[in-house]
């Protein structure tokens, strides 16, 4: 037998059920390579592991995944310090609570997670060496890394890890990860069954609950049980390859190399983060040779970059995306005819042309966006049809109707709302603007309260998800708590509740299908596009990587000359 | 002079305390709660009632304002909200920068503005006037944020002569620090030029045309001497007028500016302060440019009756 065939078969002899069963997958053709080590490391299997298989097996088609991702990989100078340009973060850095990009980039400076969703979506581990499901996906079990030091000084524990959990899914706790994690994971159900095994008794059984752990939530952080969390800003201890030297609020951070990190060391001395407002100066910055690396910048606010051949831009295909909702409660949109006729007068690819230069997948009006493994591609891709549009507005008996649209003055979506406005009059709906700040959009962010949530038709961004579990539950769900469409029913509540707990990829798959079919017809909300996220660094930084949630990996960065 | 201060003084406190209820008040009115503006749309209502409760913000509007006012009172500025720091570390931070920039600009504007100004209303209608109250005019209407871009774009960018931001290294030299702030610098000459040459102008030519100017003309002394004994210290009280009420704006209002330039400033701070909610912070950050406005412009009243010994005597009286 061959060597290499035996080494497989011996680790199909150690591999569960499951994991056997996404190696068939792939061995079968129903998984490309990307999506089979995908998967497999959300249900712990190492990216080593599953690189050995697949170059072993051979089974698979290629298919692209990131539209360049991320800076190449490339001979680097070891040292230096790399400058980065951040997005001012709203809060202090205090991990429970951190909500937007900048937060987490900067908590990301030095702590770690359990596993890091990198930005081919693969979970790579780092404070849990691996992972897996029982039976039904109701149990997770981790092995926690050894020996592995705080900034400070103090070894990483088990308990540490039950600590942030517990802390992170108590409602009493202000955590901004119970959008995450409600639901999901329920305070005191982390178990710490020895100093190298936590297990997470789940509230559902849940197939991606790895990546709800990993720092795709960016609030999950390992940090010390004795800090408190509203403290950790003062020190920013973690175990991450870069420890703080200076931090000052609202102007930036430095960071230097720390000896003691468990892994690789980072390649340069250190890195400062520069704190922007808005991406304007940033993009100064670094055309400017102030900084080398912007984490983060938008196609609205970036133009100048894109065209500058001195500046080298990383896309990355994401999940982020606009959502049109209609409520399916309230008059004119009572009636799904009338849903699908606003979201057939959508030109898709002139919006992802106009509006995004070209990076962005097409949307097609359900939240499983192309980059996921999961997605079924077989779904056919809704078209601009305005006979059609018509067709069903008369035979909704619901020609020629007025409406408000609400939503906010941000990024590109005013130019999105006018774009739709334009769209609707084709078919003689009449689409009143009503585009007003993001305070006075999301309010309270309760119903009763809240633009967002109370207004017939609006549109509302969403961030990058490595999986679409909280859009699921949030969003469609009928008594989630973002569900702006007060779309109620009874079967996409149960698709839902199947897709969560599967735990395979045909199952996750088979559920995603039904719901992205169910969701084209009753069209509660329109999805136009998933953009991708951009990065930008200069031609001389190399090997610097972000991850579409606001983390960034520069261990590896490093100047060519 | 020692009862005009205690008088001033006293007036001060009231508009003081007067700003500090209208912003506290006003700030009320903006849409969502301070744990919803921390934690964003998204959160969990339950983690923002927590917040709410921890930050002390689900108390009574009287009750919080009555807690701030009487920690103020007792020298604790508190802690700011959203960034769970000392209320005194952020404002000292800011005002220093917001200082910095406020002293350049002005030691570059005011006496070109004044020569500007002084220059033109001794050559009245003539070509000199008119290029200069063109130019000036002209160049204040420009919005700063234009004006800003354009400085970068030519300076920072296609000469690449002067950094792009106004923030310099910690540790810089003085002169290291004057070159990243010239830019910001700039941008306020341009601003604030037109209006301050314009004032200048109108005054001169007032004194110019005075009685007493007349007098000492006739009574045979030099030009040079009548206009520098008699004139330019008439001419120079609406200017010194001017010039303290742009302080406030100097301090607190550069928010464009601070933006373009990323420069960490009062305008940045007080306008963060706003959209949070953070009304510790806000409420410092505002008494603070209150405290300069009106410190300015008791200096100018200060100045005014040095240079006007009529206004000297009637405060005595």
């Amino acid at each position: 037998m061959d060597e290499t065939q035996r080494r497989v078969d011996e680790i199909r002899k150690e591999s569960t059920e499951l994991e056997n069963h996404i190696i068939d997958q792939f061995i079968e053709g129903k998984l490309t390579r990307r999506d089979f080590v995908r998967r497999g490391t959300v249900v712990g299997m190492s990216i080593p592991l599953l690189s050995f298989i697949a170059a072993a097996c051979g089974g698979g088609n290629e298919t692209a995944g990131t539209t360049g991702a991320g800076t190449a990989t490339g001979n680097v100078k070891p040292g230096g310090n790399v400058r980065v340009a951040l997005l001012q973060p709203a809060t202090a850095p205090n991990p429970v609570i951190v909500k937007d990009e900048g937060g987490a980039g900067l908590i990301g400076s030095t702590g770690e997670f359990l596993s890091f969703s990198n930005e081919k979506l693969e979970l790579e581990p780092r404070l849990a060496e691996e992972w897996s499901p029982n039976d039904d996906g109701t149990e997770w079990t981790f092995k926690i890394r050894q020996g592995v030091k705080y900034h400070s000084g103090a070894t990483m524990t088990a308990n540490d890890v039950k600590n942030v959990f517990d802390t992170l899914s108590d409602p009493n706790n202000a955590s901004n990860a119970l959008s995450a994690l409600g639901g999901v994971l329920s305070p005191g159900n982390t178990e710490v069954v020895d100093d190298a095994t936590v297990v997470f008794h789940l509230d559902a059984p849940n197939g991606n609950f790895p990546t709800l752990v990993s720092s795709s939530n960016y609030n999950a952080i390992i940090f010390p049980a004795n800090i408190d969390p509203a403290d950790w800003g003062k020190t920013f201890d973690g175990t991450g390859p870069f420890k703080l030297e200076k931090f000052t609020p609202k102007v930036g951070a430095t960071f230097v190399r720390f000896d003691g990190y468990w892994g690789e060391k980072a390649n340069p001395d250190g890195m400062e983060l520069k704190l922007y407002d808005t991406e304007a100066p940033m993009v100064n910055g670094i055309k400017g040779g102030e900084v080398d690396f912007v984490e983060h910048f938008s196609v609205s606010g970036g133009k100048a970059l894109l065209d500058d051949p001195s500046v080298v831009v990383s896309a990355i295909r994401t999940s982020t995306h606009r959502q049109l909702h209609m409520r399916t409660d309230k008059d004119p949109f009572t009636d799904k005819r009338v849903r699908q006729a606003i979201a057939l007068t959508l030109d898709r690819p002139a919006l992802v042309d106009g509006l995004w230069e070209g990076k962005a997948d097409l949307g097609n009006d359900n939240p499983f966006a192309p980059v996921y493994p999961s997605t079924d591609t077989s779904v056919a891709q809704r078209e601009q049809d305005l006979d059609m549009a018509k067709q069903l507005l008369s035979d909704a008996g619901k020609s020629n109707f007025t409406v408000d649209l609400n939503t906010w003055n941000g990024f590109e979506i005013p130019d999105l709302a006018q774009l739709i406005k334009q769209y609707a009059s084709e078919i003689g709906v009449t689409i009143n603007l009503k585009i007003t700040d993001p305070t006075t959009y999301y309010g309270d962010a309760v119903f009763g309260k809240s633009p967002w949530l109370d207004s017939v038709m609006g549109i509302t961004d969403y961030g990058h998800r490595p999986v679409p579990n909280v859009f699921l539950t949030s969003v469609y769900a009928s008594k989630g708590t973002w569900n702006a469409a007060h779309f109620k029913n009874a079967t996409a509540d149960q698709l839902i509740a199947e897709y969560i707990g599967a735990l395979d990829l045909d199952s996750q798959r088979a559920a995603a299908k039904k719901l992205q079919e169910l969701l084209l017809d009753e069209t509660p909300v329109s999805i136009p596009y998933f953009y991708n996220f951009l990065s930008a660094s200069t031609p001389k930084l190399k090997n610097a990587v972000s991850a579409a949630t606001g983390q960034f990996d520069l261990s590896k960065a490093g100047f060519t000359s | 002079m020692a009862r005009f201060l205690l008088k001033r003084l006293g007036l001060a406190t009231i508009t003081l305390f007067l700003l500090t209820v209208i912003v506290f008040f006003a700030s009320q009115v903006l849409p969502g709660n301070v744990g919803r503006r921390i934690l964003g749309p998204f959160a969990d209502q339950r983690a923002v009632d927590s917040l709410n409760h921890q930050l002390g913000t689900d108390k009574p509007l009287l009750t919080q304002y009555w807690d701030w006012i009487s920690d103020f009172f007792r020298g604790d500025l508190g802690y700011s909200l959203a960034y769970n720091v000392p209320v005194s570390s952020l404002l000292g931070n800011a005002l220093t920068h917001s200082l910095k920039l406020a002293a350049f600009a002005f030691v570059l504007v005011v006496p070109l503005a004044i020569l500007g100004g002084v220059v033109a209303a001794l050559k009245r209608d003539r070509l000199t006037d008119r290029a200069i109250t063109l130019t000036g005019l002209s160049l204040s209407v420009v919005p700063e944020f234009v004006t800003g871009i354009l400085l970068i774009l030519v300076f920072g960018l296609w000469l690449d002569v002067l950094p792009v931001s106004a923030n310099a290294p910690d540790g810089s030299s003085v002169l290291t620090q004057m070159r990243y702030l010239l830019l910001p610098a700039l941008t306020l000459v341009i601003l604030l030029f037109g209006y301050i040459a314009r004032i200048t102008r109108a005054g001169t030519i007032e004194s110019l045309d005075a009685e007493y100017t007349r007098t000492a003309f006739l009574k045979g002394l030099p030009r040079r001497t009548v206009i520098r004994r008699h004139v330019l210290r008439n001419s120079l009280l609406p200017t010194i007028a001017v010039v303290a009420t742009q302080t406030g704006y100097l301090i607190g209002g550069l928010v464009v500016i601070e933006t373009l330039f990323n420069y960490p400033g009062m305008g940045r701070l007080i306008f963060t302060a706003a959209n949070q909610k953070d009304f510790p912070l806000l409420e410092s950050a505002v008494l603070i440019v209150g405290i300069g406005f009106l410190i300015a412009t008791l200096l100018a009243d200060i100045a005014y009756s040095l240079l006007n010994p009529r206004i000297r005597y009637s405060a005595a009286e």
